[in-house]
């Protein structure tokens, strides 16, 4: 088990987001009118009643662009009952149910609010002791301790980061026919888990991932931060690689659009906008920010390590040289016919591009060689190239230079990440119907004209420079303070963690076509008031479930269910199901199974017999107590999603998923009755449960049913309990009946369901 | 579904329609309720797939109720098949002609000498369809049969291609045609998945997730049935628990969670949650029967060839495929040469004689014993691959993808049989007007099914999303 590598000190809150940014991080006002004025006619057309069903919708709705406007900080409205409050949270909630009528239901009892919490923050349930301690605290404070608890539990990290991953379209795999293992992805994942334990700030959070490698180039956590910029799905043997290329830079444009500004930017690919304010010039003007992209594996260590590592390597060519000339001479005799081979895929002018000398290369042609190199200059079309008799001649040499030299030094650990071209960058057009042979008019890299129709400053970059600095700009306009969309966009994700539905239902669709906001003064008091507070999600966290509203129990009743039985003004809290990965947890959690182990490359638990036959399959690791680690660190293969999860709604990793579709089927419910995985768990939960009660077996049914749920039986369920094990008992199934009752058990809606 | 009439309705999330709804829902019980739910009687609910069994209504009148796509994974060449090109015999061994401009092609074979076919080709049938000889057993039923010989695509490699013919698009993330399907229609059959795939020895190009939903619920996915007696994965217990150890656990669950649900009786999703164990249980039967050929006669197993090591393997594909549609299984895709074994770079001869004969004997078994059982008018029966193959040569005896023309055809569910479509040029290398893009020939499927492909739509991130994306065409033409 490899440890992370562990990278330098993360920046203090508030610290980071000054770094270098561009002159102006304000948002400039937008002329709305003037570019909105073909979206009003789509409005006028739209709103004649019948002709589309989403009229009544834009009524509803703030015309236009609510989301566009800067938010502003109402004070939270006076309510009757202020008995009821907590914080500001709920004077929002309780002004909108009592002028609908509604009154929030009763708080919820204690052992189901930790529990509900401890899910919603850990993703694995609490233990019975854990329950009864905080049953029990008698401290005026109690929950907000348990809060800050659970909070600076490492596991807090883990389990949120599942959603920023889904978020990122995250996967370890390249996709496409032949999915490549991407190794050094997992870093990107452990950066993202530590960023959340260590709560960094919101928008230095953005910065990193947007343009860690221009904003702080010697920090090795913001080049792996660059990992968001590399997700995409990539067909790295494409042969028409200008398409790819755009492929790429769409990829790229359409999940930043969404993830960061909860816009769904995709549809101006082709056309203008057909509901939002977002102009085709807008898609492209946001895409040229990353016109200069160029995928880079950057070494990760401090100045120090990669001089060690340079001179190592020097010295060891030095040793090695006499036998590696014979060794080169071999080689560069095969070289070109290696190449020819694969080159031959490509059009003429690919093919003269990739021998033009790198210095006369525009930028474009610059990506295009590097293109073509990826696919010509491998060792193994030299090797191909190769007789037998040369290809045995210069393995006996490569093993003559190791006796010689020893192994050549290790490659340092790197970061998946991403880097610029040069410091120019290849222009950027209007592309007719999105394809890249269609080329428009050049377009400058600018914002969403909507609210800010200005082009950006561009930093002039000294002599040297590596990267066009643009990522940079972009960075600081996504996170200036008054960018009216990514605060609203990152607390309503929040939110919906805590509350199973955000504020804006479509948490990446703020747009026309999106569900407007069920409480708007709330969501921008929210965004707000996270950017006061250093843009600190754990902030968030702790004031959300806090709130009365999350505290309150889920119970139903006729008055809540005839006025709103959809429960948006949240007279209730809402019944959720546990994800995929928190069902898997869960299981090892209270079976005491589950590995503490965190970070580090991807493990690869066993796929069920059936599917082993798949050629995406694969073998699973040597060590089994790989297979016990929590979720998050099983490898995300594009083409082979994790049966398990795949059955409960883990997301396709292709595409940006920014709330999870909940299904329930048939081919679940087989899962868990006649999975070796859930069985193991139920032998190690009947185990723990006989160990932890000195094998007396009333009091073992009662702690597998506390393990498991957090609460005793209760009489009827403990008489069914026992009348199982009695009846089993007299089929000569003493030896598996208490392990099938622990199976029932893990089987129970209780067991997935959060009330 | 009209938002309009809930203005506090989200898509995508189940509901009571009204109060009303929910008092009957929670008063009728946990029959009622579980029913209503995993078999869904309304519409609204269809968007949140319980179990994926529930239908939307069709637009129009559909002419068939379920699909069999037969994919021919690698690219079969049409022009030694189905389209023959006498001009490119005739210039066998010289270049493209010039007047044919720059062509694009996956392994750089454009400036290659032409390949003209080895092949013999009649004409079948009342209809006179041209066949090549590689064919013998379809050709007999070229009455029953469409074939469309102007099809098109925009992929040049295999996975993006086999994504496109499968989801519409070339890149990975979109629902495939036959989750789409199921969307639209649901399934007929509670104790099946509706939407099943059968994979070759190897799995198409791009795994699992060309029978994937993309962003929508995972209900409506195919489910890959294994070969063997065990079809589904986790359909047999890992640990052997026998049936009655089984039930008597499932009847503890069932009774624990009852008395959970009790409580919670408005909550819907917890009584499919145990309604589904009880479609699970069931399906632990129901599936190894689908599966099961000892009832299937001796006539039956010989026509289909399932004997013949040149055919068996596919030919136990096709009659499952039978079996399931029979059963009500929606959409059954049967992969032929999964893992691209139709991709002749070289040795076209060898590769296509194996792999022809491998699907050919099958597929007309397929076809008659459709018509027998007169299934064939309500199923649809589709053969092709993810694109043709170049009339250039590539290492002198094969030939290099081609999405710009290539043949797929079409039978039974409406089709018209004994028909050619559309044409390529006299080479074979592009699809002439009219042409049939991979969106047109989807568009005509949906149709085909009652629904017009431009309002079956599912709202993902603020767009109506539809299988033919922008595009889609429905050819009229085809249709009886």
């Amino acid at each position: 088990m490899a440890i992370p590598l562990t990278l330098g000190p993360s920046p203090t809150k508030g610290e980071g987001n000054r770094n270098g940014l561009g002159p102006s991080a304000t948002i400039g006002e937008g002329k709305i009118r003037r570019r909105l004025a073909p979206c009003l006619v789509l409005l006028a057309i739209a709103a004649i009643p019948g002709l589309t069903g989403a009229a009544d919708k834009k009524e509803a709705a703030t015309p236009l662009s609510w989301a566009y406007r800067k938010p502003v900080k109402e004070a939270p409205p006076t309510v009757k009952d202020r008995s009821w409050l907590q914080n500001p949270i709920d004077a929002f909630i309780l002004n909108k149910l009592e002028s609908s009528g509604l009154k929030p239901n009763p708080p919820a009892e204690r052992s189901v609010l930790i529990r509900r919490v401890t899910f919603d923050l850990l993703g694995i349930p609490p233990t019975p002791e854990e329950v009864d301690a905080f049953v029990k605290d008698a401290r005026p404070d109690a929950y907000e301790r348990l809060v800050d608890r659970l909070l600076e539990t490492p596991r807090y990290g883990e389990h949120t980061a599942v959603y920023w991953l889904d978020l990122v379209r995250y996967a370890e795999s390249d996709g496409f026919k032949a999915d490549d293992k991407r190794p050094d992805a997992w870093r990107y994942r452990d950066y993202v888990i530590r960023a959340l334990n260590r709560d960094k700030p919101f928008d230095r959070f953005l910065q990193e991932q947007l343009a860690g490698d221009e904003l702080s180039p010697r920090e090795p956590e913001a080049l792996v931060a660059t990992g968001y910029l590399r997700h995409y799905p990539d067909e790295y043997n494409a042969a028409a690689v200008e398409q790819r290329r755009q492929e790429t830079l769409d990829d790229i444009t359409d999940v930043t659009g969404a993830a960061f500004l909860g816009l769904t930017i995709a549809c101006a690919r082709c056309h203008d906008h057909k509901f939002d304010p977002i102009l085709q010039t807008d898609y492209y003007r946001l895409q040229a920010f990353f016109a200069a992209y160029h995928p880079t594996d950057h070494p990760l260590g401090h100045d120090q390590d990669l001089e060690k590592f340079d001179k190592a390597t020097k010295a060891w060519e030095k040793r090695a040289a006499p036998v590696k000339q014979k060794i080169d001479e071999i080689e560069n005799a095969h070289r070109e016919k290696g190449k020819a081979r694969q080159l031959s895929r490509f059009i003429e002018e690919y093919q003269q591009i990739y021998f033009m000398p790198a210095a006369a290369r525009t930028p474009l042609q610059a990506q295009i060689a590097n293109l073509v190199a990826n696919q010509v200059d491998k060792k193994d079309e030299t090797l191909r190239a190769m007789s037998p008799e040369t290809k045995a001649k210069w393995q006996e040499l490569n093993k003559e230079m190791e006796t010689l030299a020893g192994p050549k030094p290790k490659r340092l650990p790197a970061a998946m990440g991403m880097a610029e071209i040069g410091p120019a960058a290849p222009p950027t057009y209007l592309l007719k119907r999105g394809d890249h042979r269609q080329r428009g008019e050049e377009v400058a890299p600018g914002f969403l004209s909507a609210f800010d129709d200005r082009e950006a400053v561009l930093p002039s970059q000294p002599p040297g420079a590596k990267s066009t600095g643009r990522r940079s700009v972009l960075a600081a306009w996504l996170t200036a303070k008054d960018n009216p969309l990514t605060a609203r966009v990152a607390v309503n994700r929040i939110w919906q963690q805590h509350f199973g539905r955000g504020i804006v239902s479509t948490p990446s669709d703020f747009g026309i076509q999106g569900d407007p906001p069920t409480h708007p003064e709330l969501l921008d008091w929210l965004a707000l008031e996270f950017i006061e507070r250093g843009w600190s999600a754990k902030a968030m966290h702790r004031l959300m479930v806090t709130s009365a509203a999350y505290r309150q129990a889920s119970t139903v009743n006729d008055r809540g269910m005839s006025v709103d039985p959809e429960n948006r003004l949240l007279w209730r809290a809402p019944r959720r199901r546990l994800d995929g990965e928190a069902i898997r947890d869960a299981m090892l959690a209270v079976s005491g199974r589950l590995d503490q182990r965190m970070g580090g490359p991807s493990v690869y638990p066993p796929i069920p017999a059936e599917a082993t036959a798949s050629k995406t399959a694969w073998p699973a690791d040597s060590d089994p107590q790989d297979a016990e680690r929590k979720s998050i660190y099983i490898f995300v293969k594009r083409n082979l999603r994790f049966p398990f999860f795949q059955l409960f709604d883990v997301p396709d990793t292709n595409e940006t998923c920014a709330r999870r579709h909940v299904t329930t089927t048939a081919p679940q419910a087989l899962a868990m009755l006649n999975s070796g995985f859930v069985r193991e768990q139920a032998r190690h939960l009947a185990r723990r449960a006989l160990d932890e009660t000195g094998a007396n077996r009333a009091a073992a049914i009662d702690r597998a049913f506390r393990l498991a749920f957090g609460r005793a039986p209760e009489a009827g369920e403990r008489q069914a309990l026992e009348r199982f094990r009695t009846v089993a008992a007299n089929k000569g199934e003493q030896d598996t009946a208490f392990e099938d009752l622990c199976h029932a058990l893990l089987n129970l809606n209780e067991f997935l369901y959060l009330d | 579904m009209d938002r309009s009439a809930t203005p506090l309705q989200s898509p995508h999330v189940p509901l009571f329609a009204s109060r009303r709804d929910f008092l009957l829902r929670a008063g009728g019980g946990f029959g009622a309720i579980a029913l209503s739910y995993l078999l869904g009687e309304s519409e609204a609910r269809s968007n949140s797939g319980v179990a994926g069994a529930i239908g939307r209504t069709p637009h129009h009148k559909p002419r068939a109720k379920s699909v069999i796509f037969l994919f021919m994974e690698g690219g079969p060449s049409h022009i030694d098949t189905f389209d023959p090109k006498p001009e490119l015999t005739r210039l066998d061994g010289k270049k493209l002609p010039a007047s044919f401009g720059t062509v694009l092609t996956s392994m750089g074979t454009a400036g290659n000498k032409l390949l003209g076919s080895r092949r013999s080709f009649s004409r079948h049938g009342k209809c006179g369809l041209e066949v090549s000889d590689w064919l013998p057993y379809t050709a007999a039923y070229a009455d029953d049969i469409a074939v469309i010989r102007s099809c098109w695509a925009d992929g040049l490699n295999h996975v993006g291609s086999v994504c496109q013919m499968n989801t519409g698009s070339i890149l990975a993330g979109r629902p495939s045609m036959g989750a789409w399907v199921l969307y639209g229609l649901g399934s007929e059959n509670k104790n099946l998945p509706g939407f099943v795939v059968m994979t070759d020895a190897g799995d198409p190009l791009g795994g699992p997730r060309t029978w994937g939903t993309g962003f929508m619920p995972t209900t409506f996915q195919g489910t890959a049935f294994r070969p063997g007696s065990s079809p589904l994965l986790f359909l047999k217990s890992a640990d052997k628990v026998n049936g009655d150890r089984q039930s008597r656990e499932l009847e503890l669950i069932q009774t624990l969670n009852e008395r959970h649900r009790q409580s919670r009786p408005e909550d819907g999703d917890l009584a499919a949650r145990i309604a589904s164990y009880e479609l699970a249980f069931r399906m632990q039967a129901s599936a190894p029967e689908a599966v099961d050929l000892r009832s299937e006669s001796d006539k039956t197993k010989e026509d289909y060839g399932l004997d013949r090591p040149e055919c068996g393997e596919f030919a136990h594909r096709c009659l499952l495929a039978r079996r399931l549609v029979e059963r009500g299984v929606r959409f059954v895709q049967v992969y032929c040469g999964g893992g691209s074994m139709w991709d002749a770079h070289s040795n076209l001869e060898s590769n296509h004689t194996k792999m022809c004969a491998r699907c050919d004997r099958p597929t007309a078994a397929l076809l008659k014993d459709l018509k027998q059982r007169g299934m064939l008018e309500d199923t649809l029966v589709i053969w092709g691959g993810e694109f043709g193959r170049t009339p250039m040569s590539e290492s002198t005896n094969g030939r290099d993808h081609n999405p710009y023309g290539f043949t797929m055809w079409m039978a039974g569910g409406g089709i018209r049989g004994g028909m050619t479509y559309g044409s390529t040029d006299e080479l074979g290398l592009r699809a002439l007007e009219p042409k049939v893009h991979v969106h047109d020939l989807h568009a005509t499927v949906l149709h085909l099914l009652g629904f017009d492909h431009k309002r079956l739509t599912y709202l993902y991130n603020g767009r109506d999303e539809r299988l033919t994306i922008n595009g889609g065409r429905v050819v009229k033409d085809l249709i009886a």
